[in-house]
């Protein structure tokens, strides 16, 4: 994917992953940030154009220091839009990201045609609480984000005893990272009342599960249901919360269809 | 140099099987193994500890803050200090402290802590942690992103508002106040000493350095292990070309003295594993949220051993087994006769440059009766040997004795 800069108007600079042909898709990551050679955006590409900027703080945590708040988060990424000059496309985020994405869509209801949330962080419910992802160790928290072993094993190798000891530190430091700069907006509840704004939204929805994620419960997609004006819900068999890459044909299979299918609908 | 007694206030009844049956000592130890009438015991108890150390000449009488932890029951220690205040003349009150980022606004330390400070006669230390990951991540909620930062913003309110004889407005990023103007005003002029109590962090060195605050590591594994971090705190002294005063720094040690090495084992050994088997069982999700540490403290300890984190974890696994022997070869523990302790505590002296000796002397589930005896062979047997250390050097970190204290009692007497 072609990697650049781009200037936000305020001074930060931006970091965006694109690549591919045909109708726009800006893809909001996850938890681990953007993998170029994520086989996931490869095979979008293979039918999108596809846009992937780096959350604030995952390459460099100051700059979340002018970002206080979810609010200003989705601000930065209503400049980031407006200074890539995306003014059709398809807005899909993966949890953290896909808080994100259902935010900017709520704040900016003329932004985005379509949106996926693919296991989306951002509502509470206390029957069945978001799994508190930060009270566990670094080295378990892939025990808890992946269902498949086999997809684990080639996105997430597992920290052995004889690990290199600098690519441990490496690997650790950066995951930290990441989820520090996650931490500002979802600490201690991933709860910053988007469920008071998804009616807002007002472009078609597709809402995608793993049928065995434990960290965000796929029962949330009735949540989410009931706030959005136009929703519909996909639960994906043998799927955790990292559910792009341990079921990736079913999970493009359903971002194709509700694409193709579901005409745009921006007010 | 200068002799303090610290008090954690354990719960001191938690089942013999709680490591095996039980996930964390901290943060979700279940409510049902808190018996108020042990709780009643205990707090009155740890008191008249605290103040007997007073009588017999400590020079400090610590106590801290923690939360939802079953081996310190003082989510407010100020409530402590200022039962101790009343109980107590010419001892200082060494607070350690308020955990300033979790206090909406935080004059609302600066007025507490002012009001002690009147109430007992100038005998007040500040302390201001960060405080625990456990206690303001988890327990009180605060990001760990920007529990730092918030921290330094309310310092700098606190200190101003001592300071500042004038109303002034406060716009801060974490707090905003149109009006500062606290009632009462600190006794100590130009404002209490301050005390960090924190972990090895750069950060904070520099913080204490900036503004004359002593640091204090508060360790539970000795002076052995504590050495490798006082080292960097005097190389941030020479870094800030300041002198190495031995009374900017503090350190907590377990203390056990008896008559002999084989006395000590039998009156502490009990008192000691549960403190290190029961007490330090801490989950290890809870120990380093994302963000707490700086990510270049965090590279730091990772590179240093292969997973810092991971051994942490198996270091906690392995509590279960330590023995006496094992504290005390480890030096977790400084334990035998009056001679032997003076001896640790001088080679203490020689290594880690600390001019504050914070003695934890009670430590688990030990028994009043033993505790006294421990705080008053230490006073009597081990401070006088000790006494003379670092005179030469002049203590600007501690609160200076004043004149105008007033005896706390009415007797029925006096009211005709």
């Amino acid at each position: 994917m072609k990697d650049e800069t781009v200037s936000l108007p305020s001074g930060r600079q931006w970091q965006v992953y694109s690549g591919g042909a045909g109708p726009n898709i800006l893809w909001l990551h996850g938890l681990r940030g953007v993998d170029p050679s994520d086989p996931m955006l490869a095979a979008l590409q293979t039918r999108y154009r596809v846009t992937a900027p780096v959350a604030p703080g995952f390459n460099d945590l100051d700059e979340l220091a002018r970002i206080d708040n979810i609010h200003e988060l989705v601000l930065d990424y209503d400049d980031l839009i407006g200074q890539l000059e995306l003014t059709a496309f398809n807005l899909i985020g993966h949890s953290f990201g896909a808080m994100i994405a259902a935010d900017i869509a709520a704040h900016f209801p003329r932004r985005a045609e379509r949106l996926v949330l693919l296991a989306p962080f951002g509502l509470w419910n206390d029957a069945f609480p978001v799994t508190d992802i930060f009270a566990m160790p670094y080295t378990q928290i892939d025990d808890i984000l992946w269902h498949d072993p086999g997809a684990r094993e080639r996105f997430a190798r597992k920290i052995t005893a004889d690990a290199d000891a600098k690519i441990v530190a490496e690997q650790t430091v950066r995951l930290a990272q990441s989820l520090t700069a996650v931490t500002k907006f979802v600490w201690p509840i991933p709860d910053r009342g988007l469920s008071r704004r998804l009616p807002r939204i007002a472009c078609p929805a597709l809402l995608l599960f793993g049928a065995e994620d434990r960290v965000v419960s796929p029962r949330y997609a009735e949540d989410f249901k009931k706030g959005l004006r136009d929703a519909e819900t996909v639960i994906v068999p043998g799927a955790g919360h990292m559910l792009p890459y341990e079921k990736p044909q079913q999970v493009m299979g359903a971002i194709e269809r509700f694409l193709a299918a579901v005409p745009a609908k921006v007010a | 140099m200068k002799f303090h007694f610290f008090h954690l206030m354990p719960y001191p009844d938690l089942p013999a099987d709680f490591r095996e049956t039980h996930r964390s000592v901290w943060v979700d130890v279940p409510s049902k193994l808190f018996d108020p009438a042990v709780g009643h015991r205990a707090y009155n108890d740890y008191l008249d500890e605290l103040e007997y150390a007073a009588q017999v000449g400590f020079d400090g009488i610590c106590v801290n803050e923690h939360h939802q932890n079953a081996y310190g029951l003082m989510p407010s220690p100020n409530l402590m200090a200022a039962a101790l205040a009343r109980r107590t003349s010419g001892v200082k009150l060494v607070l350690m402290g308020n955990s300033v980022a979790l206090y909406n606004p935080p004059t609302r330390v600066a007025e507490e802590m002012a009001m002690l400070d009147v109430l007992s006669g100038g005998r007040l230390v500040a302390g201001f942690p960060v405080g625990t990951p456990m206690d303001t991540t988890f327990c009180y909620g605060q990001s760990p992103a920007t529990l730092r930062e918030k921290y330094r913003e309310g310092v700098e309110l606190i200190l101003r508002a001592w300071a500042e004889p004038e109303v002034f407005s406060f716009n801060g990023k974490y707090t905003q106040l149109r009006y500062v103007n606290i009632w009462p005003r600190p006794m100590q002029k130009p404002r209490p000493p301050v005390w960090v109590p924190g972990g090895a962090s750069v950060e904070t060195w520099d913080l204490c350095l900036d503004n004359d605050f002593l640091y204090a590591n508060l360790s539970y594994f000795g002076y052995q292990e504590g050495q490798k971090i006082m080292d960097g705190f005097w190389n941030a002294v020479d870094r800030h070309k300041l002198p190495r005063n031995p009374y900017r720094a503090g350190f907590l040690q377990f203390i056990a003295v008896a008559d002999s090495d084989a006395e000590a084992e039998r009156l502490y050994a009990e008192p000691a594993l549960y403190f290190y088997r029961r007490c330090l069982h801490i989950f290890p999700g809870y120990v380093n949220p994302p963000g707490y540490m700086s990510m270049a403290t965090l590279k730091a300890g990772i590179e240093g051993q292969v997973s810092r984190i991971t051994n942490r974890a198996g270091a906690r696994a392995e509590m279960a087994t330590l023995s006496w022997k094992d504290l005390v070869d480890r030096g977790y523990l400084v334990a035998g006769s009056p001679a032997t302790v003076a001896d640790r505590i001088n080679d203490m002296a020689d290594k880690l440059n600390v001019g504050h000796l914070m003695t934890l002397l009670h430590f688990g589930n030990m028994s009043k009766e033993t505790t006294l005896y421990n705080t008053r062979m230490f006073a009597e047997q081990v401070i006088p040997r000790l006494r003379p250390r670092f005179s030469e050097w002049e203590d600007r970190w501690f609160p200076r004795d004043m004149p105008a204290a007033v005896a706390p009692a009415v007797s029925p007497e006096a009211v005709s």
